[in-house]
């Protein structure tokens, strides 16, 4: 544990050396070697922000646009960051804020349309169909009932998660998924700490709920079939 | 392990778990019952399987090669804040005509305005004034009916009477020339009285 504290300190060391000298270099007006400094945040952090971005919206392409707005809108605004504050808390404020802009677009798009997007997007048993075209390539990985068991576990997982109170879900992401302390959690949120925390115990008791092994959700083939007999 | 069981033995539940699981910190409970303490153990690592489960999903969304191209893009669009938008001109004859021409036909249009309305007003005075013109030469020529009735039986002749015959005589004086070489000329040129007086 204290190993991981290490590791994290030293990493929002050069986070915080990393965006002083990208601040710097704009002052200064030396655009490219800016870039070429604030790129390597960008690769320190992208595959977390993609994490984050993809549980909130639960789409990888809508994630990956979020992704990208968010680290262009932080190098914008890179002169207003403060050092004080750990720069992967201020991004994430800024992606949460992306994502959850995005949420309320999508919300506003679907009372309008049709629900063909999401029939297209689910595929034929409730499966993204993104996800079946890469899980038809042929692999030399697990069996395919074992990557079956595994994509059904995912698939409650992700279900469930997506049941959860939007703030429950953020708070259960950030301090479990993502290894974010309460405080972080709540500089990036907003939130009280012990509202953090209470969110937080309130996602898992719902999760172990809808998790629980009493109602075991049937395979999706299993499923499918059924609603194609019936 | 039934709930009724659990709450007369003092064993810990889900609740706890997920309390002190989020807040941390022991229970006295917990630390004497070998029985809670394994199934803390299921609870602890099933959340932990959730987060798992979790990362591995997201992570299978973003592959390497996503993450590159992400990283290609974000470039992209930093170099793209730098440069000013690029503004496309119009052609050369587009802009002559459009945005060259309109200033003048502003203040042409202006001055055409400006020049109506003084013509309007203009003429609206001219027939002011000759309106009133008329109204003071009224009394002279037109005999009033209540002067006549006020006057019974005394006839009050008009100062000036007018016929066709002074009108016409008017007009056709007017109408002549009044340079003495083009008298000539008039009397050759037929008029159209005249032709109209001719018998047919």
């Amino acid at each position: 544990m204290s190993g991981t504290s290490a590791a994290l300190t030293a990493a929002r060391e050069a986070d915080a050396s990393a965006a002083s000298a990208v601040k710097a270099l704009q002052a200064q007006g030396s655009h490219a070697e800016a870039r070429e400094r604030y790129a390597e945040l960008v690769a320190r952090h992208q595959r977390r922000a993609g994490r984050i971005a993809y549980h909130y919206l639960r789409d990888a392409a809508e994630a990956d646009e979020a992704v990208q707005d968010a680290f262009v809108k932080a190098y914008s605004h890179l002169p207003s960051f403060r050092e004080e504050l750990p720069f992967d808390v201020w991004f994430t404020r800024i992606l949460i804020n992306g994502c959850l802009d995005r949420i309320k677009a999508r919300t506003r798009r679907e009372r309008w349309l049709l629900p063909m997007s999401s029939v297209a997007a689910a595929g034929v048993d409730g499966v993204p169909a993104e996800r079946d075209l890469s899980e038809r390539v042929a692999s030399v990985g697990p069996s395919p009932e074992d990557a079956l068991l595994t994509r059904e576990r995912r698939r409650r997982i992700a279900e469930a998660l997506a049941k959860l109170p939007q703030r429950q879900r953020a708070v259960f992401v950030l301090s479990h998924v993502e290894g974010h302390t309460s405080r972080e959690v709540s500089a990036m949120t907003g939130l009280n700490e012990s509202t953090v925390r209470v969110h937080l115990f309130r996602a898992i008791r719902r999760l172990r709920s809808l998790l629980a092994p009493s109602a075991p959700a049937e395979p999706a083939e299993v499923r499918g079939k059924r609603r194609v007999t019936s | 392990m039934s709930l009724l069981e659990r709450l007369r033995r003092g064993h810990l539940g889900d609740r706890q778990f997920a309390r002190l699981w989020t807040n941390g910190g022991g229970d006295p409970h917990l630390e004497s019952c070998a029985r809670c303490q394994a199934r803390f153990e299921e609870f602890n690592n099933w959340v932990n399987g959730i987060g798992e489960e979790l990362r591995a999903d997201a992570d299978r969304a973003f592959s390497q090669e996503r993450l590159a191209a992400q990283q290609a893009q974000i470039a992209r669009r930093l170099e793209g804040l730098e440069r000013p938008a690029r503004v496309l001109a119009f052609p050369r004859a587009a802009r002559a005509v459009i945005a060259g021409n309109s200033h003048v036909r502003r203040w042409v249009t202006a001055a055409a305005a400006a020049g109506l309305i003084a013509g309007v007003g203009l003429g609206q005075m001219l027939d002011l004034r000759r309106s009133l013109d008329s109204r003071q030469m009224a009394p002279s020529t037109v005999t009033h009916l209540a002067d006549a009735r006020g006057h019974a039986g005394t006839v009050l002749p008009a100062s000036r009477s007018v016929n066709d015959e002074d009108i016409l005589s008017d007009a056709e004086a007017f109408a002549r020339p009044h340079v003495a070489a083009l008298v000539p000329l008039e009397d050759l040129t037929p008029h159209a009285r005249d032709l109209m007086d001719r018998p047919r």
